[in-house]
């Protein structure tokens, strides 16, 4: 932003002050709060007497059981997003190449469909196809290739099936844009020295999608680590994760103060997750800056 | 070689080497054809499954269908709790989206227009709601109503849900605000009008398909909001999603189905209406 350094903000730049103060009220002042709170050993407005501690991070490092929701969060994460990428990287592929506009249409509005309905009604839709009377077990029983019904609900593959559901679509997004960046000329040129469209695709195309690969797992790992609905209905409350847990503190066990620091973990985890995404993209827009 | 740092040129070097002509090109395009064929109906056939079970009338979930009624359909519409959590969810998302479009598109105007320091830099702030854990705007935004002790008043969840729903609208807006013509503005305060007069008459009427785009999808992200609202609900005044949530502990019968068709028919009479007046294409960037 050269220009903006060399020329003094104008009376427009007020604009920004509504904004600038719905995210210091219930943004930067609730998660500072929520920092605070994780270090703190009770309520400041109802307990006069409060100290600071680090045992509610202290509890969280100590227990096993703590370290494995931990685990148990980043595993599905990792297992969702590589799904994501293996289903979304195809149909992504397809609408960034596909030359009719109605099949572009057709193809957008089957992305967004899934998007535009609601994460509980998508994990209700998941629960009918999974359980043990649903339909994936009814037809394959009637079908008669297995006798008793597979477990398919309360387990993390259940789960990570719901994810990827919910989530494919930000990677195919974010995919779209990158794939339809690259020059399908390049792709051309290869088929016709005489490389196979498979060939040219994994020597041309793919390494050049790369950072949308990187930006869109690490959009859909970010999100998917931070998923409440699906694990805990699909899970059927069996399989904990890190949202889960910090729920169950604040509903159940009144915790305030460990919930935070579990809080303070994710959001650090997240944090992170930002600043990577974020070079990745600009890693895109570099790319096209070089062409 | 070893200057060939393109993994391009390496391929057409390597193409060229070899001449493997391609015989498998039409059995190629099939399986990509059908890979993708596949992978839709992934994702369609789960909101294809709910309208089955929302019009079977067994009731639980049973497959193959035994017939169609509308009997769920009645249940839900004389469900007063179901009824009272719709009426809910639409007041907040209206709210919702009345703030979130005017907070936002101010933003926007201001970013690309009031020459601010560290523009880039607000930007990324103003959209990192959309990638942080939406559960923890909750949990944080509880954890202040506690310590203020202001209870868990309808203007609060409104403000957890501006906050969640504004990054699409600066988005919108910022994308029309960059594509922009700024000597149209030049030319109408040239020709005398006031910058009050120029904002109405030529700057608004030109961002308003960006405006109007991310108002719709911060109607739709509001609506079927869950994370915030799940810590900011109060019983007895709970948003669709979380009563449906709610009930779905428990029962799994074709109420939930009904509801659910109603909320996919509401968001995509939203989309339809959101592609004919100002093309989705150009917004769906992420």
């Amino acid at each position: 932003m050269s220009n903006a350094a060399t020329t003094r903000p104008n009376g427009l730049a007020l604009f920004i002050l509504p904004s600038a103060l719905l995210f210091a009220l219930f943004f930067f002042l609730p998660i500072g709060l929520m920092a605070l709170m994780s270090v703190l050993t009770g309520n400041p407005v109802v307990m006069p007497k409060v100290a600071f501690t680090t045992r509610h991070y202290g509890r969280m490092i100590g227990d096993p059981y703590y370290l494995e929701v931990i685990w148990t969060t980043i595993r599905i994460g990792l297992v969702t997003t590589l799904v994501a990428l293996a289903i979304g990287y195809p149909l992504a592929h397809w609408m960034a190449r596909i030359k009719s506009r109605t099949g572009h249409a057709l193809l957008l509005m089957a992305v967004l469909a899934p998007m535009l309905t609601g994460i509980v009604v998508r994990t209700f839709a998941w629960m009918t196809l999974l359980s043990d009377k649903g339909v994936v077990n009814q037809t394959l029983i009637s079908l008669g290739l297995i006798a008793q019904p597979l477990k398919l609900m309360y387990t993390e593959t259940g789960i990570v099936v719901g994810l990827v559901h919910i989530y494919v679509p930000f990677m195919v997004l974010t995919l779209t844009g990158v794939i339809g960046r690259i020059d399908e000329r390049l792709e051309q040129a290869a088929e016709n020295l005489g490389a196979s469209p498979l060939r040219a695709f994994l020597e041309v195309t793919l390494p050049l999608s790369l950072p949308g690969i990187l930006a869109g797992s690490l959009l859909v790992f970010a999100l998917a680590i931070s998923a409440y609905v699906t694990p805990i209905l699909l899970g059927g409350f069996q399989i904990m994760t890190l949202p889960i847990l910090i729920y169950q503190q604040i509903s159940a066990n009144f915790n305030v103060g460990f919930a935070a620091a579990l809080g303070i973990v994710l959001l650090v985890i997240s944090l992170l997750l930002v600043i990577a995404y974020n070079r990745a993209l600009g890693l895109v827009s570099g790319q096209r800056e070089l062409q | 070689m070893q200057t060939t740092a393109s993994p391009s040129l390496t391929a057409v070097q390597q193409a060229a080497s070899a001449r493997t002509p391609g015989p498998i090109r039409p059995y190629g395009r099939y399986l990509y054809l059908a890979l993708n064929i596949a992978i839709l109906i992934f994702l369609l056939a789960p909101i294809a499954i709910v309208v089955v079970f929302a019009l079977n009338p067994t009731p639980f979930i049973q497959f193959p269908p035994v017939g169609v009624s509308l009997r769920w359909f009645e249940k839900f519409f004389a469900s007063r709790d179901f009824m009272h959590a719709l009426g809910f969810s639409l007041e907040v998302a209206v709210l919702t989206t009345l703030s979130a479009t005017v907070l936002g598109a101010s933003a926007a105007l201001a970013l690309a227009r009031g020459n601010l320091p560290g523009t880039r830099l607000i930007v990324a702030t103003m959209l990192s709601p959309l990638m942080l854990p939406a559960i923890l705007t909750g949990l944080a935004l509880f954890q202040t109503y506690v310590l203020l002790d202001v209870g868990r008043p309808t203007w609060g969840l409104v403000a957890g849900h501006t906050l969640v729903t504004l990054p699409y609208v600066v988005r919108t807006t910022l994308a029309v605000l960059h594509n922009f013509d700024t000597r149209l503005e030049e030319a109408a305060q040239n020709l005398g009008a006031s910058p009050v007069r120029t904002f109405f008459e030529v700057t608004l009427p030109l961002i308003k398909p960006g405006v109007l785009a991310g108002a719709i999808f911060a109607f739709i992200v509001s609506f079927d909001q869950f994370p915030v609202s799940l810590f900011l609900v109060s019983p007895g005044n709970e948003t669709l999603p979380v009563t449906l949530f709610n009930y779905l502990k428990f029962d799994l019968d074709g109420t939930i189905g009904a509801a659910s068709v109603v909320s996919i028919v509401l968001a995509f009479v939203v989309v339809i209406g959101l592609d004919r007046t100002v093309g989705l294409r150009s917004y769906v960037k992420l």
